[in-house]
């Protein structure tokens, strides 16, 4: 039982010249796991304090579980909150760490007791009840924390980066706890990364932000396919997508993207977008940004030799390979711009080698040059 | 008071690793000097120098206190007692026995200062320096600023004006002339602030979400977190109220609202001529300075907690 309303909050700071959220205006439904993801500084922290209610809202209104809460102190929120560096009481034990949210509040002993073991049953943590955190590795400190937000049985639980600290094996270690956690709680979780694998792994919902505002929010796989600017497009997805400058020209024959080098038909699936484009507009206002995730740009001689794809061949020399072991990125450079691909493992390809690329234009993001809003996606929310 | 960059307070600690493990039992002490290299044993064998140096003013009050008093009197005078006697502990009781305010009166008034204005003075430091460190509120930089700023007068300076502000709020002869001008420590207030700066906010902030209030977060979140801070503040304030004689010449007027330190003092000014003087001096020297010993044995180790964190030397 918790949903939480945005209504176009802003949050100023004192001595900002820009907000550091602007404009955020979203609904998180009950039960539901949303991811705050964007680059460091563009305002998630603040957005989820201020839904804790450790930072004031200089605009707008926040509802949680349909309740005005601007100025319900942070304890009558009935909201629990992980830190990036734990915050767990330094003089206290484990077991009194996680009791203390329910102390203060009046639980029954016995239901405190149950409620922590049953916690630190399910986080493994059992055996160190009676430690202090100084004595507990990251992991076990990051566990705890975690068993100090469970015991509380909130409307939300709030992460804010909480596997930041954590080395890599026990960040994806953790990561698939809080998923099972969450699937079995059915509560609603908020939580915080600038990692966007942690975003689309972990959220069934993610919001993009930048520079305090909502670029876009959507389910992972929607994000990844349809990213609705520029920037989405590059900080979802690794390695990130290709983007290659050029204008769109339309011919008898259909719209093409061009520039110095290339000269690559699109297909006819994306004339309705391109409409109003190339009808006697000048050069300036036809420059986009052509995108293309690095799966789509193909290099295997089965591609190469495939019908449908013969036109959107192009030459690239190899710059660098970076193999992953599943597969390889094959790094390359046509005319200026770096092109990566993302090829087969034992790809027989070497540094300096001149090869061809076959780029899916049936796959392609188109974005305007100024903008970065994308054009195939600008039909469709109209 | 300046601050110290990292590399040199890394350093600063594990000058202070070494020498904790001078604490342990004389074998372990041989093995682990037998794998320091020379340049280490080089910087052992300076600093142990510079302890004795500075532990010579010490050596010497323990010695003088015993010495009698042709010994006393020796020039060039020597450090070591050769023929330790109680002689001028004996001679302070007497000479204290005789006056018109007997000794205790003087005991009792210093123990009562002295504690009401440790209390005090922990009470009012880490509550103002919770809050500079962790509320934000209007003035702040204000009140900041003008702490930074009266850390800088020499106490000489200030000598009138507190005066004046004693005397007109009309406390001359009581306790509270003693204790009120140590309450407001900007030193103590200042070190807190800094300790308490480099606690996490996050933690105030869970203790928030968790239910607690200020008064909660204050007592059971920070007094703990904080007492390293709380045993250099009690060590500086009592030091300062204990051997204040300012309170006892300018604040007081009757000898029974005099502290012991002023009569130390004065045992020393008003006898320093006589024979007798220099042997009770001697003595009181060293009981003076014994309660201070005990002070800061029981607090060093807080005490260089605090001053590696908060960055002052
Ligand atoms: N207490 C503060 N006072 C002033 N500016 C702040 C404060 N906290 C954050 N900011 C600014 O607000 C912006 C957003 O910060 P934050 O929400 O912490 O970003 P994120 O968590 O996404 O990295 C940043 O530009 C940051 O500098
Ligand atoms: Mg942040």
């Amino acid at each position: 039982m918790g949903n939480v309303v945005f209504q176009h909050v802003y949050k100023h700071y004192k001595g900002e010249p820009n907000p550091a959220v602007n404009d955020f205006h979203l609904e998180v439904a009950d039960g539901e796991f949303l991811v705050m993801v964007g680059p460091s500084g563009c305002g998630k922290s603040t957005t989820l304090r201020m839904l804790a209610g450790l930072e004031d809202v200089s605009k707008g209104n926040i509802y949680i579980d349909g309740k005005f809460t601007n100025y319900v102190s942070p304890k009558d929120r009935d909201i629990a909150m992980v830190f990036q560096n734990y915050a767990l009481y330094p003089n206290l034990s484990v077991y009194e760490n996680m009791a203390l949210g329910l102390q203060l509040r009046k639980v029954a002993k016995h239901e405190v007791e149950l409620r922590v073991s049953r916690a630190a049953k399910m986080l493994e943590i059992s055996h160190l009840l009676t430690k202090r955190p100084a004595q507990l590795s990251g992991g076990q400190k990051q566990r705890v924390a975690l068993g100090r937000a469970l015991v509380r049985e909130p409307k939300a639980f709030l992460m804010d980066e909480p596997l930041s600290n954590l080395d890599a094996k026990l960040r994806a270690q953790t990561r698939a706890e809080i998923i099972k956690i969450h699937s079995q709680l059915q509560t609603t979780f908020v939580y915080v990364t600038h990692d966007q694998t942690e975003a689309m792994t972990m959220g069934t919902r993610i919001v993009v932000m930048r520079d305090g505002r909502i670029q876009q929010v959507a389910a992972p796989q929607i994000l990844y396919d349809e990213p609705s600017n520029k920037f989405v497009a590059s900080f979802i997805g690794s390695p990130q997508m290709n983007f290659i400058d050029g204008i769109i020209a339309s011919h008898e024959d259909g719209f093409y993207f061009e520039n110095r080098r290339l000269r690559l038909p699109l297909p006819k699936a994306y004339a309705r977008h391109l409409q109003g484009m190339s009808q006697g507009l000048p050069n300036s206002r036809r420059q986009v940004v052509l995108g293309l995730r690095p799966e789509h740009v193909l290099c295997d001689a089965d591609a190469l030799q495939a019908e449908p794809y013969g036109e959107w061949q192009v030459q690239v020399t190899v710059a660098m390979k970076e193999p992953m072991g599943s597969d390889t990125y094959i790094h390359t450079d046509l005319g200026g711009t770096a092109i990566v691909s993302r090829a087969d493992a034992h790809i027989p390809v070497r540094i300096g080698d001149t090869i061809k690329l076959v780029l899916r234009m049936d796959k392609v993001h188109l974005f305007e040059r100024e903008s970065g809003e994308s054009l195939l996606l600008r039909g469709a929310s109209v | 008071m300046t601050q110290l960059p990292p590399p040199k307070l890394s350093q600063l600690s594990r000058t202070l690793e070494l020498f904790r493990s001078f604490q342990k039992p004389l074998f372990l002490r041989l093995s682990k000097l037998k794998r320091v290299s020379i340049s280490k044993s080089l910087l052992i064998v300076c600093f142990i120098g510079l302890a004795f140096f500075m532990l010579l003013p010490i050596i010497f009050l323990f010695n003088n206190a015993f010495k009698p008093m042709n010994e006393l009197f020796l020039f060039p005078p020597t450090i070591w007692v050769k023929e330790p006697t109680m002689r001028n502990f004996e001679q302070l009781f007497l000479h204290a026995g005789a006056a018109v305010v007997p000794f205790t009166r003087y005991l009792f008034n210093s123990v009562f200062v002295v504690f009401l204005s440790l209390v005090v003075v922990i009470l009012v430091s880490t509550m103002a320096g919770y809050v500079l460190s962790k509320h934000r509120f209007h003035f702040k930089g204000l009140i900041l600023s003008m702490i930074m700023l009266s850390l800088m007068f020499a106490p000489e300076t200030v000598a009138i004006p507190r005066y004046l502000i004693v005397s007109s709020l009309g406390i001359t002869n009581t306790y509270l002339a003693h204790i009120l001008p140590f309450i407001a420590s900007p030193v103590a207030v200042f070190l807190m602030k800094q300790f308490i700066d480099q606690i996490p906010d996050a933690l105030i902030e869970a203790a928030k979400l968790d239910g607690a209030n200020d008064l909660y977060i204050f007592t059971r979140i920070m007094i703990p977190l904080a007492a390293p801070a709380v045993a250099t503040i009690s060590i500086i304030t009592f030091q300062a109220v204990y051997l204040d004689i300012e309170g006892s010449t300018l604040y007081t007027t009757k000898e029974t609202m005099k502290t012991i330190g002023f009569y130390v003092s004065s045992l020393t000014i008003n006898l320093q001529n006589s024979v007798a003087g220099q042997s009770m001096a001697a003595a009181a020297a060293l009981l003076m300075f014994i309660p201070n010993l005990i002070m800061f044995l029981l607090f060093q180790r807080k005490m260089i907690q605090t001053m590696l964190h908060s960055g002052v030397k």
